[in-house]
């Protein structure tokens, strides 16, 4: 392994190209940051009802999200405990027993063993099936709706490692009383990509928008985000923020109260929504957050995989498949209040910005792509590239938590997402890992 | 339903039809597939399969399948008019794509001028370096017959595939 302090530098804003493609950092990646860290599985709205089920993953591990009898919810691995077999190929529905197809053995929907064929005539009946149940996670929790899991007993709580981010959080999921949900099925895509470079993408990148998606711009903006231009000719970095220091978590913030909507062919029935509803969102986040964010363009990073878009309404989790791929996972997302038909116009809008065929996604992949195989060679692994724009920018605001930069086009976010990586990686237990909601306290991790 | 198989010479060009367009789709000449396979009435919609168990009865609380495509003629035409702005990096240079018909079936329908038409599509494409990727749809369109000629009225697809394999569909089936 490498020494890790000469892969990312902090204060350079440098990532060492190899990190993109080394098999042995991944490994790494695997135990250190998907090991040990809350990874996002599901919405409650997804498992309604006792039996009602989910697959996923957990880093590379197939996971199955299970309601239980007393509506409490557990997570398993997907996989017999007698020869390891996958035990549910479905993506989702409801059921109250998960039947290996290899040798028939069949689990309760609460992880017991509870039928082995010829348990007597084969085993004697000297089996014990308390010993075999399904295998769950460490710890499973919800935030707000957000069901989250963690392989690590020691990790902290789910509260605080979302900590401040929380606040950002609520934006979307408590502007409305009766909270959010995702609608429609998982649109799924596998690229050949490093997952990171798509999540450094999405936590920070504003800068890539005018040019990158210059011709999705061109025929879908109705409406103005951050004075961000096709062709990257302007932006006005006075109106948003980029934040960080939220222990990895990031936030991308428009401050307008309304640009969330603005890539819509038919954003007024949005904005109506809004305006009948802003004094509601205000009274349940305050001033600021009721009217500067809420409706805003945002992007929400919760370290290390799960993004999402209030605005865009999309919704997203890159499950990492080895170092030069991953599979991302897309929902539309809504509040509960919404109508049918709001929600019917946002479901196609994610799918036609960034669905498998989104005319924003479809400009991303290629780019991605290329960015890791351009990690893969001898020479280029050794090479180093560099997120140091806007350095020095960083400052605090009383209105809001995090360090604070700037404007969308600002690569602050990625500079704190590598930072968290590193930390992580480093660290041989969470009690090694810093925290920090604050530039203060930032700063006062700086060299440790 | 009770289908009745169209006459041969309607069969003939129908199928005509559906190589012409695969060959318009393969070359990206998007503006003649507006102005001349598409109806003004077009309804163009692709959705993804779900892994579901067969047994499963929970269907009609699962949630609503989230379209690849659900288009119609404006937007269809605001997705042809991204590719028209040139700043689609994509596809330049052009992708090489095969657009593959088969299975072809061809169905009167209670409409006199009103055709069903089954079909499968794989779409070849070559990209970037060595990148070659396959896709495979199941069609059923309506056609329908009008003074200008057959039109493609809806397009119905579900693709094969659970997960995308290409980092992009910039494409049309």
């Amino acid at each position: 392994m490498e020494n890790l302090d000469d892969l990312i530098d902090f204060k350079t804003g440098r990532q060492k190209r190899l990190i993109y493609s080394d098999a042995d950092i991944y490994e790494q990646e695997m135990e250190k940051i998907f090991g040990r860290s809350w990874l996002f599985l599901a919405h409650e709205c997804q498992l309604e009802k006792p039996g009602d089920f989910i697959r996923t993953f957990m880093g590379e591990d197939e996971v199955l999200v299970v309601r239980q009898k007393d509506n409490s919810l557990k997570a398993f691995l997907n996989t017999c405990t007698h020869r390891g077999n996958r035990l549910c190929k479905a993506d989702h529905g409801n059921s109250k027993t998960f039947v290996c197809n290899y040798h028939g053995w069949s689990f309760s929907f609460n992880g017991d063993l509870t039928g082995v064929p010829l348990e007597e005539a084969a085993y004697q009946n000297k089996l014990d099936k308390s010993k075999f149940g399904m295998v769950e996670v460490a710890q499973i929790a919800s935030y707000k709706g957000l069901i989250f899991a963690t392989f690590d007993e020691s990790a902290p709580s789910l509260e605080d490692y979302l900590g401040e981010m929380k606040w950002y959080l609520d934006v979307w999921l408590d502007a409305m009383p009766e909270g959010t949900e995702l609608i429609g099925t998982a649109m799924k895509v596998e690229l050949p990509v490093n997952w990171k470079l798509a999540v450094e993408n999405v936590s920070g990148d504003g800068y890539h928008l005018g040019w990158a998606h210059a011709g999705a711009m061109t025929v879908t903006a109705e409406s103005d985000v951050a004075g961000l231009s096709v062709g990257n000719s302007e932006v006005d970095n006075a109106s948003a923020v980029s934040v960080a220091g939220l222990n990895g978590h990031t936030v991308l913030a428009a401050l307008d109260g309304k640009s969330g909507y603005a890539f819509y062919n038919e954003h007024q029935m949005a904005w109506d929504y809004l305006d009948k509803n802003r004094a509601t969102a205000v009274e349940r986040l305050g001033e600021f957050r009721g009217e500067k964010m809420w409706g805003s363009q945002l992007n929400f990073t919760v370290f290390p995989n799960l993004q999402f878009l209030p605005g865009l309404n999309w919704f997203r989790i890159y499950h990492p498949k080895g170092p030069g791929k991953f599979e991302m996972w897309t929902w539309a997302m809504v509040d509960k209040e919404m109508s049918d038909e709001l929600k019917q116009v946002i479901l196609n809008n994610v799918s036609r910005t960034f669905g498998p065929a989104g005319m924003f996604d479809n400009d991303d992949g290629d780019n991605l792509q290329a960015a890791t195989e351009q990690s893969q060679g001898w020479r280029t692994r050794q090479m180093d590239i560099y997120t140091n724009m806007a350095i020095g920018g960083e400052h605090s605001r009383e209105e809001m938590p995090g360090v604070v930069s700037d404007g969308l086009v600002c690569e602050q976010n990625q500079r704190y997402v590598y930072r968290r990586w590193l930390e992580m990686m480093k660290a041989d237990s969470w009690e090694d890992i810093p925290f920090y909601n604050s530039l203060k306290e930032a700063q006062a991790t700086e060299g440790k | 339903m009770n289908l009745i198989p169209a006459k041969s010479d309607i069969y003939l060009d129908l199928q005509q039809h559906l190589f012409q367009e695969a060959r318009i789709l393969s070359a990206e000449r998007y503006d003649e597939w507006l102005s001349t396979i598409l109806s003004d009435d077009i309804y163009y919609r692709m959705d993804m399969p779900q892994r579901r168990f067969k047994e499963d009865k929970s269907g009609q609380r699962a949630p609503a399948k989230t379209p690849i495509f659900n288009d119609d003629l404006a937007s269809l035409k605001v997705r042809i008019g991204r590719y028209n702005t040139g700043f689609v990096w994509a596809e330049n240079p052009m992708n090489a794509s095969r657009h593959i018909i088969s299975n072809v079936e061809v169905f009167e329908t209670d409409k006199k001028d009103q055709f069903k038409v089954y079909s499968i599509v794989e779409l070849h494409r070559s990209r970037l370096n060595a990148d070659r990727k396959r896709f495979t749809v199941g069609r059923e369109d309506t056609w329908v017959k009008s003074e200008q000629g057959y039109r493609l009225l809806e397009r119905l697809m579900t693709l094969d595939d659970s997960v995308v394999l290409d980092s992009n569909m910039n494409f049309f089936l």
